[in-house]
């Protein structure tokens, strides 16, 4: 036998080995809770999913694209056609072996690729260590079997050399397939299972509004144990999707508040979630560490406390997310680390009560209250005394319902919903409030995991919404947005829920609103997290402020890329302290456009980014820029009819 | 040591709902800090704030229902009687809609304990029977007690802060519930008065209407032409006067 054809044997013992790994990791996953997953809709999706929505993202960064298809084509090609090679005739065929020796070409080049993305020096959002390591092996498997096969195709000339690569290429192939379960290579199966069963299908599905994946999901507040304490309180696709970590960094490099210094960051905390179902880190974790990291021992294991100075990782880590989805929109492995944050977020608030301290304050408020600031529903529309605000009654109907949201309360966010007042009022929009009917819509409450506040406002919220009649919900919040359009869903609201942007550009295309351009100034627009990336608007806002004869220029992050102000997800009141503030780099990124404006849409961006002290861009909601162009139109046509009309008595 | 947390029938400031106060959630966190068997007790029509305590330490509960307007006193003698306490603490001052804040010294005054009012520490005393107890005075000074067993205690602002409410502590403490006849009880008369929170009268913002938005600007010797017709425009821009009126 020629060393060559000992190459089949070789894939067989690594599909073999791996498989015994593989198995080992499997059955931590079946620790997990039950969750449904739709099997066959998965399989059939699968190459979809991965050709289209991964590739989409894989994408972004050129050179992982362009490395990953040879390598991972040429290994399963080569690995495929050796497997053939245990029928006779084809293993004693030079065309066949020529065929084996192009495969392993295409991967060797793909493993170029990978080390220049590597070596002399990685590139610094990728993990070091193991991860370093892995490009080694794959060369030794590649190369071997390359030359190996090689020598095979022109006759076996050298069996010397061809017995020493053949040995090569068995020690890099054997020692990846014993990787299979604990190493980088990992990714592959875990990612491709995690595809099949991911935990939120739809957000597969383009035809689908993105909202409809992005809204967080309920738990039984009769259950056991509420959010998850240990790892084997995830749901088992969960745990699959930790696994299939690549830790290639994107989601850390979008993360706001890594860029502020505070002690998160989404990789390091996947691949801790990891490696906390199986006993904590076997080597040391290679990416950065969490800024100004907080010291943990470090142990885990899958019935093991995950959120703990004792246990994998400290409380402050998961209590600094703004819940802004950049990690989420960045992850080539389509991982959801919000919903994981939540999750473990659920566990400290509901069973502990261990929220951050300046957090009980809202909290406490929610559940005395029903408003996080602690004010009266009544006051709510107080801002609005001289406006004229019509106010439903049960029973009453208009064609618009005006959700105000928490910045009625706010003397800052209410000169913006006076501004939009205004122009609904100059629109001649059928438009009314719910009055003390409103209750916060629970969005705080539920990021900081208090599930059971956030479930009693959406129910009380959802029987005032019934006892009135109206066509639209109009609101200036994209929280509220997101909250009552996504997540009252499930609890029996089904709202058509309008963002102010959308409706106002819509009021502008159809005539009913006249502004008159404010040319000259140069704006920038921030997306807000909420309207942006989670419910994927991103069109309205700026035909607005085209409309408006604005100068727009955009930010190098914008779009469903933006970057989050910082005032998501209760982390204003968490409170969790940085070198920085988010609102500082996000305002410095506003001031390298040179735009003199900051355009925003939502009251927590307002606030957030007008915080930011020194020279700045002055902060403007979208709809007080459109309602000062619409006074200056209006200020203008009465003055030039006047003029005719002074002409008249002499 | 056997203490009871006696739960008021507070409400929520704000929102006039039944809420635990403060001061019984200090309470509440104390009394679960001393070890022991502790049980919180609540003499009225629901237990909405029995359960807020729960959340915030309390294992366990006693509620005796009892109409509203109905004095909860005799009931609460009845039950203390029964359950002989070692300590029983409570809040200061009522926060609800009937509360005088003299049923701690009602009590005392029927189970012939001593009563310890601003109360911020209490731990276990050195000899048996005794506890020792750390009272808030005027201007920050404090004075350390060692009492006898039973007492009563009221609790003090500058205590320990509460311990955080947790929900699923609330669902998992139980409430034993016990229904009392009002007959022969004292009962309040119906009170005259409606109470409503006081609430401050909105503000009228001064509106930026069309008229304001024209220019502030500082005219130097106009032509009397161009200053009638600016005067005339902010007349009409204000709505002083209507040309087409
Ligand atoms: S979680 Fe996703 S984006 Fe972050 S390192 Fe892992 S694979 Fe990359
Ligand atoms: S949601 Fe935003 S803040 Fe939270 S981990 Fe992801 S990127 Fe970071």
């Amino acid at each position: 036998m020629t060393p060559a054809a000992f190459l089949p044997y070789l894939i067989l013992a690594m599909v073999v080995l791996a498989g015994l790994r593989l198995g080992q990791r499997v059955m931590l996953w079946r620790g997990g809770r039950a969750a449904h997953v739709d099997w066959m809709a998965g399989l059939k999706a699968l190459p979809k999913r991965y050709l289209v929505d991964v590739h989409q993202v894989v994408d972004r960064d050129k050179s992982a694209s362009r490395m990953h298809v040879p390598v991972a084509g040429g290994l399963v090609l080569a690995s495929g056609l050796l497997v053939l090679g245990l029928v006779p005739a084809l293993a004693a065929s030079r065309l066949y072996w020529t065929l084996v020796t192009l495969a392993f070409l295409v991967m060797v080049a793909g493993v170029v690729l990978v080390a220049r993305r590597r070596y002399p020096q990685p590139m610094a959002r990728l993990s070091v260590g193991r991860w370093q390591r892995f490009p080694i092996y794959l060369a030794a498997f590649g190369l071997g079997g390359l030359v190996t096969a090689g020598l095979a195709a022109i006759g076996n000339p050298l069996p010397a050399l061809s017995f020493v690569t053949l040995v090569i290429a068995a020690g890099g192939g054997l020692k990846l397939a014993f990787d299979a379960a604990s190493g980088p290579i990992r990714h592959a199966l875990a990612g491709a299972t995690h595809l099949v069963a991911h935990p939120r299908p739809n957000r597969f599905d383009h035809d689908e509004a993105k909202g409809r994946s992005t809204g967080l999901q309920s738990i039984d507040l009769n259950a056991e144990t509420l959010g998850a304490k240990t790892p084997s309180d995830f749901a088992w696709n969960r745990l699959l999707a930790f696994d299939a970590c690549v830790q290639c960094g994107r989601c850390e490099a979008a993360c706001p508040a890594f860029a502020a210094g505070q002690p998160l960051s989404p990789k390091h905390l996947i691949a801790d979630l990891a490696a906390a179902s199986s006993g904590g880190h076997h080597r040391p974790y290679g990416g950065h560490a969490y800024p100004n990291e907080r010291p943990v021992a470090g142990e885990g294991g899958l019935h093991a406390k995950v959120i703990s100075p004792d246990g994998m990782i400290h409380p402050d880590t998961i209590w600094s997310c703004t819940t802004c989805r950049a990690c989420v929109e960045e992850c080539p492995m389509m991982i959801e680390h919000v919903d994981a944050i939540v999750e473990l977020r659920r566990f400290q608030t509901l069973e502990l009560g261990a929220v951050p301290l300046k957090a009980e304050e809202p909290l406490s408020h929610y559940r005395g209250c029903d408003e996080p600031n602690g004010r009266a529903l009544a006051e709510r529309t107080d801002f609005a005394a001289g406006l004229r605000l019509p106010v439903l009654k049960p029973g009453e109907r208009a064609d618009v319902l005006l959700w105000l949201g928490q910045a009625a309360y706010d003397l800052r966010g209410q000169r913006t919903l006076r501004a939009l007042i205004q122009c609904l009022q100059a629109a001649g929009v059928d438009y009314a409030v719910l009055g003390e009917d409103e209750r916060d819509c629970g969005d705080l409450a539920r990021r900081l995991g208090d599930e059971a506040t956030f479930q009693r406002l959406a129910r009380e919220n959802i029987a005032a919404l019934g006892s009135v009649t109206f066509n639209r919900i109009l609101t200036a919040d994209p929280h509220a947005l997101h909250v009552l359009r996504n997540e009252y869903p499930a609890f029996g609201g089904t709202y058509d829920v309008v963002h102010h942007t959308a409706f106002l550009a819509e009021m502008v295309a159809a005539g009913q609103l006249t502004p008159q351009a404010l040319s000259g100034r140069a704006i920038t627009y921030h997306d807000p997290c909420y309207l942006g990336r989670y419910n994927g608007e991103t069109e309205a806002p700026r035909a607005l402020l085209d409309a408006l004869g604005l100068e727009r220029r955009e930010m190098a992050r914008s779009g469903k890329r933006s970057m989050c102000c910082g005032g998501g997800g209760g982390a204003p009141s968490a409170d969790i302290p940085g070198d920085t503030r988010i609102p500082d780099i996000r305002m410095g990124q506003a001031k390298e456009t040179g735009a003199t404006t900051v355009a925003v849409a939502c009251p927590q961006c307002t606030a957030m980014l007008e915080g930011v002290t020194g020279e700045r861009p002055e902060v403007k909601d979208v709809a007080e820029l459109l309602w000062e162009a619409v006074q200056a139109s209006a200020t203008a046509a009465p003055r030039d009819s006047r003029k005719a009309k002074e002409l008249e008595p002499a | 040591m056997k203490t009871v947390v006696l739960v008021s029938g507070a409400r929520h400031p704000v929102s006039r709902r039944p809420a635990l106060t403060r001061l019984e959630a200090q309470a509440a966190s104390l009394a679960a800090k001393l070890g022991g068997t502790v049980r919180g007790l609540h003499a009225g029509p629901s237990d909405d704030q029995l359960r807020e305590a729960l959340g915030h330490g309390l294992g366990e509960a006693d509620w005796l229902e009892i109409e509203d307007r109905v004095d909860p006193v005799p009931a609460l003698i009845d039950h203390l009687k029964a359950a002989a306490p070692d300590i029983v603490i409570a809040g200061r001052r009522g926060e609800g809609t009937g509360d005088t804040g003299l049923v701690p010294y009602a009590l005392a005054e029927a189970l012939d304990m001593p009563i310890i009012a601003d109360v911020v520490g209490v731990s276990p005393g050195a000899g048996s029977g005794t506890v020792s107890i750390e009272q808030a005075l005027k201007k920050g000074a404090r004075r350390r007690l060692v009492v006898q067993l039973p007492v009563l205690v009221t609790i003090h602002p500058l205590a320990p802060p509460p311990s955080p409410f947790a929900f699923a502590a609330a669902r998992r403490g139980t409430i034993r519930h016990e229904r009392i006849e009002a007959t022969g009880l004292p009962t309040a008369k119906p009170s005259p008065f409606v109470e409503r929170p006081y609430r401050a009268r909105p503000k009228m913002m001064r509106q930026a209407g069309a008229g304001q938005a024209g220019e502030k600007a500082v005219l130097v010797g106009p032509t009397p032409e161009e200053a009638a017709e600016r005067i005339l425009a902010f007349l009409e821009d204000n709505g002083i006067r209507r040309y087409s009126a």
